[in-house]
């Protein structure tokens, strides 16, 4: 079955490679779509202004649109829409790794290819794995995230203490790579950085309180603290302020929204580990252009874009600023 | 069929009450003098509790008059009924389970007093104290009034119904069924809490299935069949066939 | 309903010694076992009976007990409020939109602006949540469940989706601090650190009272009187007893519905404004999790929810037990996942506890 599936889903991605290639001459202008993962989320909306910025540049248009809540019920239709469009191309955060395979593959058929951004269909390996349909997989690496902030924090330690590890749940995979991340730059240290524990937060800031509190009266030497999203950087800052350790515990937290900087400047936390969508975006859009242009060869079937440490220090240079999700 | 008496407290006229197309009382006079124990029968359905339930304010009539004291009175709501002295002891008791006798005695009329002079609260101790002295008075012993009434006997529970019909001076005391749940020993405290009523000059509206009951301790005796009335007797001067006789209509 | 009335009035008629304890352990179990898990954690977790721990404790259960309070009127009245979570949402929502546009202003303003907005929600949602259970006669489950919809996509629409922050400088200190600061060289501090005390001197700093507590507190009290010592608070009882015996009573029942559920939802919104203190913001989702614990710390408080029984002090003792066992398992380092299934054993047994009671009494 495995192997029938994988087979077709190279001969199709073959025919619509070649189909695509006839109608591109035929048409001026190109069109894109870009299905995200749910309005209104800065995260995505940056992915968008990634996308459309080289969507201009390459001088082909973008469609964005997304589901108003996070549920592969109400992305397909969204998804069923662009195909009937006729788009040249489709980018899409699938909401669901299983359920999203069928619409996306239903796109692949009508040739048009396909590009997963932020999530993935199957189990995320386009090159060998159970879905191999769709061009590339373009996403942070929420591993190398993790393990970059730990290690960031860990640096501020002096490469000695004792770090506690706050995340939102413990069967989100992106949650589940952060934390491993992280606790690959604690092993690192071979013993120098102690682990506290590591407690899911259910992106509650109130529950992150209240074990954050428990931990540090357990260890009362933690000197560092990783918020796996806001809400756990959030909920761990307050439990330090209420035990009087306001700035001798640093604080990191995952993703850049504006709150996130805003809680920077305020020092609710030390460190914001950006994710780059707007990079994410443009990339899915140039890796849809080279594939209508058939240069599928040079296309990676994923990619895993870096990430910017922004802290106080840097926070108001260019760099740290472009890393910033915009709302609007 | 004669209208029984001109000191009467309690005087209503041609009393109607329709559900639909359902004439459930029909044209009934009513009449309740002091210290006279009225006893209302008639089969299931004959429009007793309907028509007690006119003159405790819980359904509003659709034709007729209720007067107390020759004065013409609208009962909107039970409090209404209530606060004119008309007291309606139900089937269901209506008491709070999950509440203390006297907390029941008070219920809705609860004695306030100022905390520190500003806070608005209950005088607790001053309410016990009043449901204690009406339970002796109508000699209901109540071993632990600071627990809850669904701890207490059904005898118990009525007499706490009672009693608090008592303390608010009830001017009339209806009673729907009072002795319908209870054993033969609560029966028998019932009717002398129901004499007791009588020698305060209390009148009293008795609905009942029980014609030992009825005989034992009513006044008079008014009949009901199909929403109309058939029969009013001095109960010395009737019989139990009589009674039944008017209420199946034979 | 008692037919057998003789057996029925000789255990009313005498209450031995037995029902007498029956009922005063019905009454005090909650605490005893409150004593018993503080007893146990002592014995075996490190760092546990520990003054700062307990304050923490309280500071971090303040906002999931203020939740409870208002609820714990509703599940008296035989109702529920299901939507408490979600207008403590929105009402962060709304005192974050509120200050953060008055980032400038003195602070005691922003606040009291922001405190009208985050009132009016809870005003505007008990209002609506009594109309549909009093007027319209919707069943309680269904009209909460409902206004938490409602709530929750008001929240969202406002806030767009992000949290909403505010840069207020002061507020957070309101939130996460104390009332009491004493340091051994540095001297006393009142709702601030000594003078002088900077970097690592700030781990010798002993403080009391946290703020979120003492907030807390004073709902706790007023909630308690409310419910206790008012006549309001009887007719609470009585609607939970028989709402038609307290409509025949004269009891204003549809009336004394509506303000029970203004009640709980001003206090969800005050809930909510403890947390924007805390977290010197909001989001839609802040009270969401938040929920099932404070039913929980009810019911765990003897609270039956088929109504007419319940107490401030057993749900004040409820979200205590929950703050402990939490607490407590965490520094016993073992793992989170069984700390839901320990507060899960204790709503059951508290149910039996009072199921127990209930039979024995009867």
């Amino acid at each position: 079955m495995k192997i029938r599936t994988k087979w077709l889903g190279i001969a199709a991605a073959a025919f619509s490679v070649a189909a695509i290639a006839g109608s591109a001459s035929a048409q001026d202008k190109r069109t894109i779509a870009l299905v995200y993962g749910i309005k209104g989320d800065a995260f995505y909306v940056t992915m968008e202004k990634g996308a459309q910025a080289k969507a201009d540049e390459l001088g082909v248009t973008l469609l964005a649109d997304g589901p108003s809540q996070w549920n592969p019920a109400i992305q397909t239709p969204i998804v069923d829409a662009m195909i009937a469009r006729k788009v040249d191309g489709l980018i899409a955060v699938p909401n669901d790794p299983q359920a999203m395979i069928a619409v996306l593959q239903r796109a692949n058929d009508m040739g048009i290819p396909v590009v997963t951004t932020d999530q993935f269909i199957g189990d995320g390996d386009y090159a060998n794995g159970s879905v191999t349909f769709p061009l590339s997989y373009v996403a942070s690496d929420n591993f190398g995230g993790g393990k970059l902030a730990c290690e960031t924090l860990i640096e501020g330690m002096g490469g000695k203490g004792t770090l506690y590890v706050l995340v939102s749940t413990p069967n989100v995979p992106s949650d589940v790579a952060r934390r491993d991340g992280c606790l690959a730059a604690v092993e690192a240290t071979n013993g120098a950085v102690e682990l506290a524990g590591v407690d899911y937060t259910q992106s509650n800031a109130t529950i992150a309180t209240t074990q954050t509190q428990a931990a540090l009266q357990k260890n009362p030497n933690i000197t560092a603290i990783f918020g796996g999203n806001l809400f756990s950087a959030q909920g761990a800052s307050a439990a330090v302020k209420t035990a009087n350790l306001a700035g001798t515990v640093k604080i990191a937290s995952f993703d850049a929204p504006e709150q996130a900087i805003d809680d920077l400047r305020a020092e609710v936390v030390d460190i914001v580990i950006a994710q780059q969508p707007a990079l994410i975006g443009a990339t899915a859009v140039q890796y849809i252009v080279d594939a209508l242009d058939g240069k599928t060869a040079d296309i990676p079937r994923k990619l895993a874009t870096p990430f910017v440490v922004i802290t106080r220090e840097n926070v108001d240079t260019p760099e740290a600023q472009a890393a910033i999700y915009k709302d609007k | 069929m004669s209208e029984s008496s001109t000191t009467a407290i309690l005087s209503c006229r041609g009393m109607v009450k329709r559900f639909g197309g359902l004439v459930a009382v029909d044209n009934v006079d009513l009449d309740l003098a002091a210290g006279e124990v009225l006893a209302l029968v008639g089969d299931n359905g004959a429009g007793k509790s309907t028509l007690v339930q006119m003159i405790s304010g819980v359904f509003r009539a659709d034709g007729g008059t209720v007067s107390l004291d020759g004065e013409q009175k609208v009962f909107a709501s039970p409090e209404d009924a209530r606060a004119a002295g008309i007291e309606t002891i139900y089937q269901d008791l209506a008491l709070c389970d999950n509440l203390t006798a006297a907390d029941n005695i008070f219920l809705g009329r609860e004695i306030r007093r100022r905390r520190f002079g500003l806070l608005p609260g209950l005088d607790q101790a001053e309410m016990r104290d009043r449901a204690r002295t009406v339970l002796d008075e109508l000699h209901i012993r109540i071993p632990d009034l600071n627990a809850p009434v669904r701890a207490l006997s059904g005898g118990q529970r009525q007499a706490v119904a009672i009693s608090r019909a008592v303390y608010w001076q009830a001017r009339i005391m209806v009673m729907d069924e009072p002795t319908a749940a209870l054993g033969v020993p609560e029966q028998r405290k019932v009717m002398d809490l129901i004499r007791l009523l009588k020698s305060r000059g209390v009148p009293v509206i008795l609905i009942s299935h029980n014609m030992q009951d009825v005989f034992e301790i009513s006044d008079r005796i008014f009949v009901m069949r199909r929403g109309a009335k058939v029969g009013d007797f001095p109960t010395s001067a009737t019989e139990p066939n009589e009674i039944v006789r008017a209420m199946i209509g034979g | 309903m008692t037919v057998q009335s003789s057996g029925g009035a000789d255990t009313a008629g005498a209450p031995g010694v037995g029902v007498q304890a029956v009922r005063l352990i019905g009454r005090v179990w909650a605490w005893l076992f409150l004593l018993a898990l503080i007893a146990f954690f002592t014995a075996t977790a490190p760092h546990f009976f520990d003054l700062f721990n307990f304050q923490a404790m309280g500071a971090n259960t303040a906002i999931v007990l203020v939740l409870a309070l208002g609820q714990t009127f509703v599940i008296i009245t035989g109702g529920i409020d299901l939507s408490v979570g979600y207008v403590m949402g929105l009402a962060t929502v709304v005192i974050s939109l509120i200050m953060q546009n008055m980032v400038g202003y003195p602070l005691p303003v922003a606040l009291l602006a922001g405190m009208a907005g985050g009132l009016g929600v809870g005003i505007t949602a008990g209002l609506f949540n009594g109309f549909v259970v009093a007027r319209l006669n919707v069943s309680p489950f269904i009209a909460t469940l409902g206004t938490l919809g409602i709530a929750q996509g008001l929240a969202f629409v406002l806030s767009g989706g992000p949290p909403v922050s505010i840069q207020i400088p002061g507020l957070g200190a309101l939130g996460n601090g104390y009332v009491v600061y004493w340091h051994s060289t540095f001297g006393l501090g009142l709702f601030g650190l000594p003078e002088g005390v900077t970097g690592p001197e700030m781990r010798n700093v002993r403080s009391f009272i946290p703020l979120q507590l003492l907030y807390a507190g004073v709902l706790t009290a007023t909630c308690a009187y409310l419910l206790s010592s008012t006549q309001f608070g009887r007719h609470v009882y009585a609607i939970g007893g028989s709402a038609k015996a307290a409509l025949r009573a004269g009891i204003p029942v549809k009336r004394d519905l509506f303000k029970v559920y203004v009640l709980s939802s001003v206090m969800a919104s005050l809930a909510g404004l403890m947390y924007v203190l805390r977290y010197t913001g909001g989001v839609a989702s802040s009270g969401d999790a938040l929920l099932l614990s404070s039913i929980a710390a009810i019911v765990i408080g003897g609270a039956s929810l088929f109504g007419g029984e319940g107490r401030i002090g057993g749900t004040l003792v409820g979200a205590m037990i929950i703050a402990v066992i939490q607490n407590g398992l965490v520094l016993l380092g073992i793992d989170p996942f069984w700390q839901y299934a320990a507060v899960g054993a204790v709503i059951i047994l508290a149910v039996l506890a009072d199921q127990a009671k209930l039979r024995i009494v009867r």
